[in-house]
């Protein structure tokens, strides 16, 4: 076996790795485009080789450690442990893959030089927080999600696009001061905010003051709430559509979303500890949230017409299985939460590129314009299909795991409850993904309605919008069929839970 | 022997899934549509390998794949896949020919591997989770099967085919969520599956039912049947049955009848507990089943199209099946002769049934008969002996079926026996007088699908022909191979075969005495022929009564959608107000980057300031 790489400051140069480039390309001028796509695809490739290696370092049993002074006291801390990798190889896979995408699908648009530098360092900012040691580094880097992602979210520059952007901002800001209020009072009542596996609560001091503690945590849930999208507050979700398909896709799969999912994982493991949050009440109610939140965005789903909202109601809903799994004390519940952080990213990812294609290639926004598009875009729709398939939970993709370790691990700590909530949102996916996938294939064309692009020389499109949509439905494929080797995202959210650094 | 076997396993499930993989790649295509009729070659060669040595039991493990993927061929398995493997090669054979003009063939095609994958792989599969991996696969594949017209009948059947699979699916994993909890992820079929159901049922002495699973036994069991019950076409789950067959192109009428429905059959013989019993359920079966046994047929004689009749000749004859269940879930000691009874069922309906299929096709496709007397009896002859096979005539495969049935059921005496021996009989005259029903609604369709040019008038539809006398062959010298391959029964049914001649004419004797009876007053014909009822039969009560009621199922989830939408606007209304006045006190905090940095950094100063 070959030595494992020991570099302490292995977390640092991912983080790095894409914070460079997006610095740089700040500097550049609109018309240095092969420098600026060069810089980008160096940056992106690198952090994949980068977390790569720390992957091979993590499985053979290494943690990686990296930290800062800031003030006597207070550091910053970046650990690369099995946990954070889970979050940051997604990031850094589907990082590599959206900037492809992006590259294509923004050709010939204004601003592009603002767009991919803080694309970059949207990307920066999540590694950064999926491997922040503690709450300070976790909250800086989340504030710096917020602002990195904004410019993206407006980017178009239309009225519509500035009020989003502008209802954004108040959502997440709120939530970041109550993130910031919250820390400092955690701080307060248990000296340290360094996040450790099992909590740092004590159980007796909880007792002794159940309501101090109880209103701490919501302070701290509602921090991360807001990007974790639980109703009530998803309302921006649905609204931060009208930014660009790469940006939608990132945001939905990786970036913001997946902060405040993650979020919720730290909240209840590694601050509170989830045998105190049971036992004070916080896990059952992230659990009924959560579930209240799977149904409540699969109804929304159901009556839109545009593509790109329907799929950010399916966010909504399937974001929750996250905190639905992680709330449970059950090893299986614990890694289908888990484990959909990863499937649900690149199943999303998939839909969001398949959005994409569609209306920059023919125009194509709403699914009542979709029928018999698959004739026109086989790929682009069999890789729809095989993600949203995915989505409704059918073997054997990914999604199916998911729900099949959800499902055990709840009825495993007796919540029977959970397997209607699981099984009505497998119907519900069902009502409103498989009309679509049906028009697709089976209704008449009607290219009087499409405004085409035409075709590239080799794919349906242009093929730095195929290829990504492509790769990342053969990822969703493969992280289920192959869902029993260790590597696997399955494999890997199971040694989490094994390794109990949850 | 043993290391071909274990090969052509592989191959059985590899060849259909490397075809469907092979498919969307578009160099790739036109060879792997050239070789999906032929796809279940290599099971069919592992079924007669295993058919001639029944001791080969091949088995694979592919733990890295899904949960882990279990292969294995046993003696139920090795039945199925007989049944299974046969109806593929001649279907896929068949549309191969059938399809020769169709502008749709190629995509007709990857759904018809993705299909058969899912169908080999089902009765291949060694463990829960296997099982239900090809199950969906071929649930949802299939789909395309059904709606290959595009027209708004075939869309419709697909919807109704597919609301009511997604209501099986959804039945069948909640029931494998707990079998999962009681027994882990992994549960090989056999002890394994066992052991998990007698911890579920909580059994003195072994273990305690899981914590919130106390009592859930007779649910869980209850949801396994009704799951599978919605494939297997039992009433009133049977509803997708009548409208898919007719729509769907014969081959996969054929597919659907012969062996797709067997796959809930299948379901319920692997995965139900065999040695614990549950007698409430087993009611429920039983008389369900026999209460689809009458039902099929009064719904199929009020039909036109024949493949509508032999549709709910199959709902019919899975009521006998399900019987069979109902007997091995009442009594544990007659488990063993009932799931030879049934699965010895489900592969003489399966070879019958589908030989009739394919006869429309060849009926429709047929030259106008007043040129061609010769074809004309050929169908003639090739329709007699499925359909008397069908109604249980002495010296066919069905008077072997039905005998061991009612051996299985008078195994279990008692009241059980008294009635429903009696009333199968009856239900048998039905079947024939049903079948009747089918060759009249036949001969009205001869030579109506003959296009100028088309295979049919091109010197003889061969290419059609050929796969359906394959079948029909497959059908006539059946009692002989099914006594091998189930040694089991071997012994015992040959006797069996001319003890029963007399009750199994009887049926036989009664449909026809009773069809030439009604034939011959056309009168009582002339009033019959006003009594049609609607294929789907109370399906189209249910739609009408949705349109009564103005909530079809689309505008219902629209008025919660709205109505979520409308609590969660006034909701988020009430949050946004409190923070535009946040925002108003302080408009720049919502604006200026700097300044919100500049209060984080204050916060962060504060929290120092705390340590």
């Amino acid at each position: 076996m070959t030595p494992v790489l020991d570099w302490e400051f292995l977390p640092l140069l991912v983080v790095l790795s894409s914070f460079v480039p997006g610095v740089w390309i700040m500097f550049l001028r609109e018309e240095q485009e092969a420098l600026r796509s060069s810089l980008n695809l160096i940056g992106a490739v690198a952090k994949v080789v980068l977390v790569g290696l720390m992957l091979r370092g993590v499985g053979a049993g290494a943690v990686y450690e990296w930290r800062l002074q800031v003030l006597p006291g207070l550091e910053l801390s970046l650990i690369g442990d099995a946990l954070a990798l889970l979050f940051v190889t997604l990031s850094a896979v589907l990082w590599l893959v959206t900037t492809v995408y992006a590259i294509g699908y923004l050709k010939d648009s204004p601003n592009r030089t603002r767009f991919f530098s803080f694309f970059s360092l949207c990307v920066t900012a999540t590694t950064g927080l999926a491997m922040a040691g503690d709450l300070f580094t976790f909250v800086i880097f989340y504030e710096a999600l917020t602002w990195a992602t904004y410019p993206l979210v407006v980017h178009r520059g239309t009225p519509e696009a500035i009020q989003a952007g502008r209802l954004y901002l108040i959502y997440t800001l709120t939530a970041g001061a109550a993130l910031v209020l919250g820390a400092v009072w955690f701080q307060v009542e248990a000296g340290t905010v360094a996040f450790a596996p099992g909590g740092v609560l004590e159980m007796a001091a909880v007792e002794e003051a159940p309501v101090r503690f109880f209103s701490l945590f919501l302070v701290l849930l509602a921090g991360v709430a807001v990007k974790a999208s639980f109703f009530p507050v998803h309302g921006w979700l649905p609204i931060a559509m009208v930014a660009p398909a790469p940006v939608s896709a990132l945001l939905h799969a990786v970036a913001v979303v997946k902060a405040g999912a993650f979020g919720v994982v730290r909240l209840l493991h590694s601050l509170f500890g989830i045998e105190v949050a049971w036992e004070m009440g916080a896990a059952g109610l992230v659990a009924g949230l959560a579930a209240f939140t799977i149904i409540y965005g699969s109804i929304r789903a159901l009556v839109q017409d545009d593509l790109k909202r329907l799929l950010a109601f399916s966010t909504v809903s399937q974001l929750s299985y996250i905190a639905l799994g992680v709330a449970f004390l059950t090893p299986m519940a614990q890694t289908g939460g888990l484990v959909h952080l990863v499937h649900q990213g690149i199943m999303k990812i998939t839909l969001f590129f398949c959005a994409g294609v569609l209306s920059e290639t023919l125009q194509v926004k709403k699914v009542s314009q979709m029928a018999g598009v698959a004739r026109r875009m086989p790929l682009t729709m069999l890789a729809f299909t095989v993600a949203a398939l995915g989505m409704i939970g059918i073997p054997p993709i990914a999604g199916f795991l998911s729900k099949w370790y959800l499902g055990v691990g709840a009825l495993d700590a007796g919540a029977v409850w959970v397997i209607p909530v699981l099984l009505a949102s497998s119907l519900l996916n069902a009502a409103y993904f498989l009309p679509v996938i049906r028009t697709a294939y089976f209704d008449d064309p009607d290219p009087e309605g499409w405004d085409d692009k035409g075709r590239s020389r080799w794919f349906e499109a242009d093929w730095r919008l195929v290829v990504p949509t492509v790769v990342t439905a053969l990822l969703a494929l493969a992280s289920g069929l192959f869902g029993g080797i260790p590597w696997s995202p399955l494999g890997w959210a199971e040694l989490i839970v094994d390794r109990s650094i949850l | 022997m043993a290391g071909l076997a274990t090969t052509l396993l592989a191959l059985a499930v590899g060849a259909p899934v490397v075809l469907a993989m092979a498919w969307p790649f578009h160099p790739l295509r036109p060879l792997a549509v050239r070789l999906s009729p032929w796809a279940a070659a290599p099971a069919l060669l592992l079924a007669l390998v295993h058919l001639v040595d029944p001791a080969a039991a091949p088995s694979l493990e592919a733990p890295g794949l899904f949960l882990g993927l279990q292969l294995g061929l046993d003696p139920l398995g090795g039945a199925f896949l007989l049944l299974t493997a046969l109806l593929w090669v001649a279907a896929g054979a068949y549309a191969w020919w059938y399809h020769a003009d169709d502008p749709h063939r190629d995509g007709f095609f990857g759904l018809f591997v993705l299909t058969m994958a899912g169908n080999l792989g089902l009765v291949l599969a060694a463990d829960v989770l296997t099982f239900y991996l090809c199950f969906a696969a071929m649930t949802f594949a299939a789909y395309g099967l059904v709606v290959h017209k595009r027209d708004g009948e075939a869309l419709r059947a697909g919807r109704i085919y597919i609301i009511l699979a997604l209501v099986g699916e959804v039945a069948i994993l909640s029931a494998l969520f707990a079998l999962g909890t009681a027994g882990g992820s992994l549960l090989a079929f056999g002890p394994e599956v066992a052991e998990a159901w007698s911890r579920l049922a909580g059994e003195p002495g072994v273990f305690p039912p899981p914590e919130g699973l106390e009592g859930a036994y007779p649910w869980v069991t209850g949801l396994l049947v009704g799951g599978f019950a919605v494939k297997a076409g039992l009433a009133p789950l049977h509803l997708w049955l009548p409208l898919a067959h007719p729509v769907a192109p014969t081959a996969a009428s054929a597919l659907l009848s012969g062996v797709m429905i067997k796959a809930g059959l299948m379901g319920w013989l692997r995965m139900l507990p065999y040695d614990l019993a549950v007698p409430g359920l087993a009611t429920v079966v039983i008389i369900t089943g026999a209460a689809t046994a009458f039902y099929g047929v009064l719904m199929g004689l009020a039909q036109d199209d024949p493949k509508t009749v032999l549709a709910y000749s199959s709902v019919s004859q899975m009521g006998y099946m399900a019987v069979g269940v109902g007997v091995i879930l009442l009594a544990p000691e007659v488990a063993p002769l009932a799931l030879t009874a049934v699965a010895f069922y489900a592969l003489h309906h399966g070879v019958a049934k589908g030989a009739l299929f394919l006869s429309v096709g060849v009926g429709s496709r047929l030259p106008r008969p007043s040129h061609h007397r010769g074809w004309l009896w050929t169908l003639r002859l090739g329709v007699a002996v499925p359909a008397l096979a069908l109604a249980g005539a002495p010296f066919t495969s069905g008077a072997f079926a039905k005998s061991s049935l009612k051996d299985a059921l008078s195994e279990l005496g008692g009241p059980w026996y008294a009635v429903l021996d009696p009333l199968l009989l009856v239900a048998a005259a039905g079947t024939t007088l049903l079948l009747v029903r089918f060759v009249v609604t036949l001969e009205t369709r001869i030579g109506g699908g003959a296009q100028e040019g088309s295979a049919a008038s091109a010197g003889g539809p061969w290419g059609l022909v050929l796969p359906w006398m394959t079948l029909v062959a497959a059908g006539l010298l059946a009692p002989w191979w099914l006594a091998t391959a189930f040694p089991p029964l071997g012994g015992a049914a040959a006797p069996s075969l001319l003890q029963d001649l007399l009750p199994a004419l009887l049926p036989v004797l009664m449909g026809v005495a009773l069809a030439w009876a009604i034939i011959r007053r056309p009168k009582v014909l002339g009033s019959l022929r006003g009594l049609r009822i609607p294929a789907g039969d109370l399906l189209v009560l249910l739609e009408a009564l949705l349109r009564r009621l103005r909530l079809p199922g689309r505008s219902l989830a629209n008025q919660a959608g709205w109505a979520l939408r409308r609590g969660s606007l006034r909701l988020q209304d009430a949050v946004q107000a409190w923070l535009d006045t946040l925002a108003r006190r302080d408009p720049r905090l919502m604006q200026s980057p700097l300044l919100g940095s500049i209060l984080l950094a204050l916060a962060l100063l504060l929290a120092v300031a705390l340590w």
